[in-house]
């Protein structure tokens, strides 16, 4: 639980940070929750820390057609945002909040998470089913990239080599009906990370269910959309019955402890309770 | 005023909660080095070569040492004779070498340059495989000219462990390879005859996993050389004396050149017995400077000590009349690479639980394996058997159609019986504690609970160490009391010791000092384990209390000239009977005896025990769970402890070690599992993959504890902490089968375990 020997700078502006990047050995450093275990267990050895925590990051943007989330905004400030709580954003919130324990969740940030792109991590579910936009920071300029498009792989995003994870935006539903989110997930006792989290964004209209989207994330290396669930739910079929074709499609996880069968299994119960809950919130019943 | 039997604040609670207790790394000594280990990375392995040249080549690295390295006087089958893997590497974690720099740091990176290159043997894995002969041998190496897993190394191995009692091997059972310890034997009256004239017979194969101790501070100590040869030690440990013994005579040295300080202790339960002592005090031998090793979480779980897994086949029989008749038992327990602590001799006893039995043939053979090597973990053996027992006893009352506490009321053993090693039962009250838990308002809702709910039970009994101790009690020239021994405080025993004092001595509580000494200077004291430090120390302390009050009564009668018979101590006041107006301090007598010149000798009372005989305890868990149909996860909504006592000397300390019992059960039920692949390397070697019952997954702990005073421990207290994981994997797993209609035969239950048993066929 020592780290190598690492160098150390702290970024007075977001262009001191990008220029810091320049380094190839360099690597930003958020809360710290993700990059200092990995470095104390010398699975990750970057020459130089580069600390954006004093860059002004931070903070949860409220307008009429998104709510756009700082990097450096923390999974306890995202967890209790009145700007989420209780619309059709909730998942967002049960995402953040399913995230480690209460220390964690308190230092931890949610461009960290993102940036890093640990296939076991809650937020990827609610960002794909919310159609949320990562917003990255470079030497030109910002750019979005969809959520869909950023995650590629097991700790493997769209983000370039001298790019900085800057925003989280979630557009606001827009269009006819009502909409309703919901995050459902199966933790793994030990680690506290989901084997299997589902995040569903539902559209209800004259009492029924029309459209879903659905992120799951956990299962295999790349969080994904569930379509066949999401289709089965427009049209007022067996989610879970469509999820696990989705889920048979899918290079899923499996150890000792948790086999790939039993995953989907769980990933199939979680994305039926996670539209079921979503579809509820839509019509406005309880949970 | 008694303070025996209240609520009293642990002594170091405060300093605790203020993060002012020092442990072994806060210590400042002058000169330290930092040892990091190099371990094995091969699960069995003969070692051809360690290249040393890099890591030497490290800044700041002082030195890497080797098996060879070490001023060793001996060897000897114990892994506390072997510090560092000698030729062979036995498992997948062994410390094979030890890094030494100026800076952890430093070590650490020269450990990353370290090279052994092996040569890999067949890894022993499969429990059932390697007793069968013309197994390969989980170590092929010679000790001294014997074999490994010899009987002859089981008896040395027991001889460590108090509560272990080796049984002769059996020369009438069938031929097994030499990686079997054993097979012990117990035996009484014609078992399948008794079996053949039962009501009902059950019968089941069970497997328990590997389980760690996981106490919140990982294994650590350092070693100071003194200069002349000797060593003196501070240790996380359990056991001073013990490792005192141990490591002087692994080195060759006086036991006087082993001065061993027992530091504040980060939780124990077990693991905590010279296994990093001898490591830490080879290397400062070989370099002459202090060494600190301190292991990370994920050595620590590589290659510290834990419980062993077993596999138990077991069949019952009883009748509605008599209860339980008779059980025939095979327990297959996993020693590991070595069985300092394995209980393979005593499990063949322990799985008859708190019952009378009319016969019984029951065998226990330990394993030798490239997985480990057994500790000792609260309660050892226990929560094993007890998952078997206990299903299969409600398998029977089921059977039988009879309520499963009444078939264990009737069948519970009581004084005199013929318990399963031979020996006569001492006085217990399994009876009164089945008959408790009977009228518990949890128990009797078990009939109208919702449909995937589930209450179970079970019951068991922990005999208890009865180690010999010592102490002694000073009089202070203030008035204050000093109690001296060298046990360490493990579970609060100091503060129990406080009141015991105090009671004796006729003082406030806030008057007795409780010192730790080391065993360079302490009254003897047995090793913090075996539920015995309270049941022995506790009595020794009492005793040196009173010795020192009737020599501080001796020297105030002559100088009030009355009577000491006529005198008594209350409120810390020496008087008259009845007349507290011509009391005087305790101090204005200790000033006499304390100053440069007295008039007699000071105050210093001593105190030894021998308890002679056991006062167990009998523990009976009741939970209540429910299961998610859907994806089998286990949630524990209830747990009730009811467990007799003897006397509460401290209720809120009582408390508090039977809801640790309680949770640590739930995490042998539930979550814990040291899982290996098929080359026997670790996979759940971090808390990332090595679950414990977290705060968020219990539910309230209701602890109802019951009084029957032993005749033996202090003030009827009996030794409590391990027979609280005596029945909860028998309870977890009885309310499980309750709520899912389906019995799983194999710890941990975990949620896909529950989700296929329910889902089978």
């Amino acid at each position: 639980m020592i780290p190598a020997q690492f160098g150390y700078t702290r970024a007075t502006s977001v262009a001191e940070a990008v220029a810091a990047l320049a380094d190839p050995d360099a690597k930003v450093i958020a809360g710290g929750h993700s990059l200092l275990p990995m470095m104390k267990l010398r699975l990750a050895r970057p020459g130089t820390l580069v600390d954006i925590q004093g860059l002004p990051l931070r903070g949860i943007d409220d307008s009429p057609s998104a709510v756009t989330i700082g990097a450096l905004t923390t999974h306890a400030e995202i967890g209790r945002s009145a700007a989420l709580l209780g619309g059709p954003l909730a998942a967002a919130v049960e995402c953040a909040a399913s995230v480690g324990d209460v220390q964690v969740r308190n230092a931890g940030t949610i461009g960290g998470s993102v940036a890093h792109g640990d296939p076991a991590s809650d937020a990827p579910a609610g960002l794909l089913a919310l159609d949320a936009r990562i917003r990255v920071t470079g030497a030109a300029g910002d750019r979005e990239i969809p959520a869909a498009e950023f995650f590629q792989g097991a700790f493997w995003t769209a983000l370039g080599a001298q790019e900085l994870v800057s925003a989280v935006v979630f557009p606001k539903p827009a269009g006819g009906g009502q909409a309703g989110s919901a995050y459902a997930s199966f933790e793994d006792p030990a680690s506290g990370y989901p084997l299997a989290g589902a995040a569903a964004l539902v559209t209800v209209q004259g009492g029924r269910v029309v459209a879903a989207r659905i992120g799951v994330t956990g299962v295999c290396g790349t969080p994904f959309r569930a379509s066949g669930a999401e289709a089965a739910a427009a049209a007022g079929g067996d989610v879970v019955a469509a999820a696990k074709a989705d889920l048979a499609a899918q290079d899923v996880f499996g150890d000792a402890r948790f086999d790939a069968e039993y995953r989907r299994h769980v990933a199939a119960v979680v994305i039926g309770r996670a539209v079921e809950r979503a579809a509820a919130r839509a019509q406005g019943g309880a949970q | 005023m008694s303070y025996v039997g209240t609520d009293q604040p642990r002594i170091d609670a405060d300093d605790k909660v203020r993060g002012l207790t020092r442990y072994l790394p806060d210590l400042k000594i002058h000169g330290l080095l930092h040892a990091r280990l190099v371990l094995a990375l091969d699960a069995h392995a003969m070692i051809v070569s360690v290249d040393k040249s890099e890591a030497l080549a490290v800044p700041g690295v002082v030195a890497v040492l080797t098996a060879e390295d070490l001023p060793t006087a001996m060897e000897g089958p114990m892994r506390q004779f072997v510090p560092l893997a000698r030729e062979e590497i036995l498992w997948a974690g062994q410390p094979v070498a030890i890094v030494i720099g100026e800076t952890e740091a430093a070590a650490e990176d020269g450990v990353e340059a370290v090279v052994i290159e092996t040569k890999p043997l067949p890894a022993v894995l499969d429990l059932e495989a390697a007793i069968r002969p013309g197994s390969p041998l989980a170590k092929v190496r010679q000790v001294g000219g014997a074999m490994e897993g010899s009987a002859a190394m089981h008896v040395e191995a027991a001889s460590a462990d108090d509560e272990a009692a080796p049984a002769a091997p059996d020369a009438a059972a069938p031929a097994l390879s030499a990686n079997a310890v054993g097979p012990h034997k117990q035996e009484h009256g014609d078992a399948a005859a008794a079996l053949a004239g039962c009501d009902a017979v059950v019968s089941g194969t069970f497997r328990t996993s590997w389980v760690h101790q996981t106490y919140m501070e990982p294994q650590g100590a350092i070693a100071v050389p003194d200069g002349t040869g000797g060593v003196t030690l501070h240790s996380s440990t359990q056991g001073a004396f013990y490792v005192r013994g141990m490591v002087a005579k692994l080195y060759g040295l006086e036991m006087d050149k082993v001065r061993v300080v027992g530091e504040s202790l980060g939780g124990a339960f077990g693991g905590k017995f010279n296994l990093i002592d001898p490591i830490v005090t080879g290397a400062a031998l070989a370099v002459g400077r202090p060494v600190m090793l301190h292991l990370t979480r994920s050595e620590d779980f590589a290659s510290g000590m834990p419980a062993s897994a077993t596999i138990i086949e077991l069949e019952i029989g009883g009748s509605k009349e008599t209860g339980l008749v008779a059980f025939r038992s095979r327990i297959l327990l996993d020693q590991g690479a070595f069985g300092d602590w394995a209980m393979d001799g005593a499990v063949p006893v322990m799985i008859g639980g708190p019952y009378r039995w009319s016969a019984w043939d029951s065998t226990g053979i330990g394993v030798v394996t490239n997985r480990f090597n057994t500790g000792a973990y609260r309660g050892p053996g226990g929560p094993q058997v007890v998952f078997a027992l206990e299903q299969l006893v409600d398998e029977l009352a089921t059977k039988l159609g009879v309520d499963p506490l009444e078939l264990r009321l009737k069948s519970a053993a009581v004084a005199g019986d013929t318990g399963c090693d031979g020996a006569e039962w001492a006085a217990v009250a399994g009876r009164e504690v089945i008959e408790r838990t009977l009228q518990h308002p949890l128990w009797q809702k078990r009939g109208s609970l919702p449909a995937n709910e589930g209450i179970g039970v079970a019951a068991g009994v922990w005999m208890g160490a009865r180690f010999p101790s010592a102490a002694t009690c000073r009089v202070d020239a203030d008035g204050g009391i000093t109690v001296v021994t060298g046990a360490v405080d493990m579970s609060g025993t100091n503060t129990s010791f406080r009141a015991i004092a105090a009671d004796t001595f006729g003082v406030p509580l806030d008057k007795v000092r409780v010192s730790y000494a080391d065993t360079a200077t302490a009254p003897h004291a047995p090793p913090s384990g075996g539920s015995g430090v309270t049941y022995s120390v506790g009595q020794s302390v009492r005793a040196a209390a009173q010795d020192a009050k009737e020599q501080l009564l001796d020297f105030a009668s002559d100088q009030m000239d009355i009577a000491a018979s006529d005198l008594e101590i209350v409120a810390g006041m020496v008087q008259p009977k009845g007349s507290p107006e011509r009391g005087k301090t305790i101090a204005h007598f200790a000033e006499q005896v304390t100053g440069f010149v007295a008039v007699a000798p000071p105050i210093e009372g001593r105190g030894r025990f021998a308890p002679g005989n056991p006062s167990p305890s009998v523990a009976c868990h009741i939970a209540h769970v429910r299961i998610d149909a859907e994806t089998g996860e286990v949630e524990t909504l209830g747990y009730v402890v009811v467990q007799d006592v003897g006397r509460a000397l401290n209720p809120a300390l009582v408390r508090g070690q039977l809801q640790g019992g309680a949770v640590q059960s739930i995490g042998w039920a539930l979550y814990e599992e040291l899982q290996h692949d098929e080359d026997g390397n670790l996979l759940t070697g971090s808390f990332m993959q090595y679950a414990v019952p977290r705060s968020n997954r219990l539910p309230n702990i209701e602890i109802d504890y019951i009084e029957v005073p032993s005749a033996i421990g202090p003030f009827g207290a009996k030794g409590i902490a391990e027979a609280a994981v005596m029945a909860g994997t028998g309870a977890m797993a009885n309310a499980v089968a309750a709520a899912a209609g389906s019995r799983l035969r194999e710890l941990p239950m975990t949620a896909p375990r529950v989700w296929r048993a329910a889902n089978a066929g």
